[in-house]
């Protein structure tokens, strides 16, 4: 049962939701959910990072079979996943780096390197890198697979700039929010759509967690107070909200067209 | 006269050619750290009373707020952020075993306390 479930979809529908500023508002805040989510339960919560580690894993493999079950795209369990696929991916970047010792020059480069070649054999294999046409379960592994990896690489290269070469969070938001509106501008002269979908999702990681740690931060250190739970809690309700709304708008029930 | 001095200053801030502040003073480029260094100083006095039950309840504070601080405070500088925070990593790994082992709590915080004050790792 579980096998016959997780076959490709017969049908042509695609799997994930069309690129829109409500896709990006929500996939932005998701990120600042990964970068305060799990370590709030590690700290506050007194998990430990081992536990909340293996934990949030479980819960991202039991998304991840939901949505692939799922023959076509639901935004509750579509987002669910990208949610925690956040959680992970930054978990993965932060186990390299607090526990073995990781430089974040390195995990860059190893990432970059990761993602290259998903999408070199996701290309090479589909022909195709559309996000458009997901609607095989090949795709949507390669799809996940990328997504995972651009948010390991989004919090490595945000940390290394932010942190370690000491950007700040103020400067942080200011610095990815001009590199972004560089990428669209690249786009509106005919970047690659892909290269610019791609460039953007990698983008939107080290600026959703600036913005979260500038909303979060203490006043006394440049934010705006909110605190971490505060801006988690409220962002994890906008998202809940925005896709309660997908999920009545939604128009991926359209069918892709060949 | 006073806008030279202003201009030196303006400039100074601008470009830090000179290393800042002299080694005596030992100013933390992390800033005030005081918050952190009254609730290590709690620790070590548990600790040094022998209440390491205590030491352990009150060391989650640090670890908290730390914790909390890392986006603003890192990147004034990594390198000393780093040094303080391995010396976190090792007094929560003392003050957590099981079973406590005293000698090692109080050295680690001791050790602690220096790296706040900025005393180990003056280069």
């Amino acid at each position: 049962m579980e096998h016959s479930s997780v076959q490709p979809a017969p049908s042509k529908l695609n799997k994930v939701p069309e690129i829109t500023l409500v896709f990006w508002l929500v996939k932005i805040m998701s990120t600042t959910i990964g970068e305060t989510g799990a370590d709030y339960l590690a700290v506050n919560v007194g998990w430990g990072t081992a536990i909340t580690d293996v934990v949030m894993s479980i819960f991202l493999v039991g998304a991840l079979m939901l949505q692939l079950r799922n023959r076509r795209y639901v935004p509750a369990a579509y987002w669910l996943t990208v949610v925690l696929v956040s959680i992970v991916g930054t978990q993965i970047t932060d186990l390299l780096t607090d526990n073995l010792g990781v430089s974040l020059y390195t995990s860059t480069l190893v990432f970059s390197g990761i993602l290259a070649s998903i999408f070199f054999f996701w290309n090479r294999s589909e022909g195709t890198l559309s996000v458009h046409t997901i609607f095989t379960l090949r795709r949507e592994l390669f799809y996940w697979g990328a997504i995972l990896c651009t948010f390991a690489l989004g919090t490595a290269a945000g940390d290394l700039a932010t942190e370690e070469l000491g950007l700040g969070f103020r400067v942080g938001v200011v610095v990815f929010l001009a590199l972004i509106a560089g990428v669209g501008l690249a786009y509106r002269f005919k970047l690659n759509a892909v290269l610019a979908f791609w460039m953007t999702y990698i983008l939107t990681r080290p600026l959703g967690a600036s913005l979260g740690d500038y909303l979060a931060q203490a006043r006394k250190y440049g934010g705006l107070g909110w605190g971490t739970v505060n801006t988690s809690l409220g962002f994890l309700s906008v998202i809940v909200l925005a896709v309660t709304y997908l999920g009545f708008t939604q128009k991926s029930l359209e069918e892709v067209k060949k | 006269m006073k806008n030279i001095r202003l201009l030196v200053v303006i400039v100074l801030q601008i470009f830090p050619l000179l290393p800042r502040a002299s080694a005596g003073e030992a100013a933390s480029k992390l800033g005030d750290l005081s918050e952190f260094r009254t609730v290590v100083v709690d620790t070590q006095n548990f600790a040094l009373k022998g209440d390491l039950a205590k030491a352990k309840i009150r060391v989650k504070d640090l670890e908290t707020s730390w914790d909390e601080a890392e986006p603003a405070l890192k990147p004034r500088s990594a390198k000393e952020w780093h040094a303080v925070d391995k010396a976190i990593d090792r007094a929560l790994e003392a003050l957590r075993a099981n079973p406590q082992n005293a000698e090692l709590c109080k050295k680690s915080l001791a050790e602690l306390l220096s790296a706040i004050d900025h005393k180990e790792h003056l280069n």
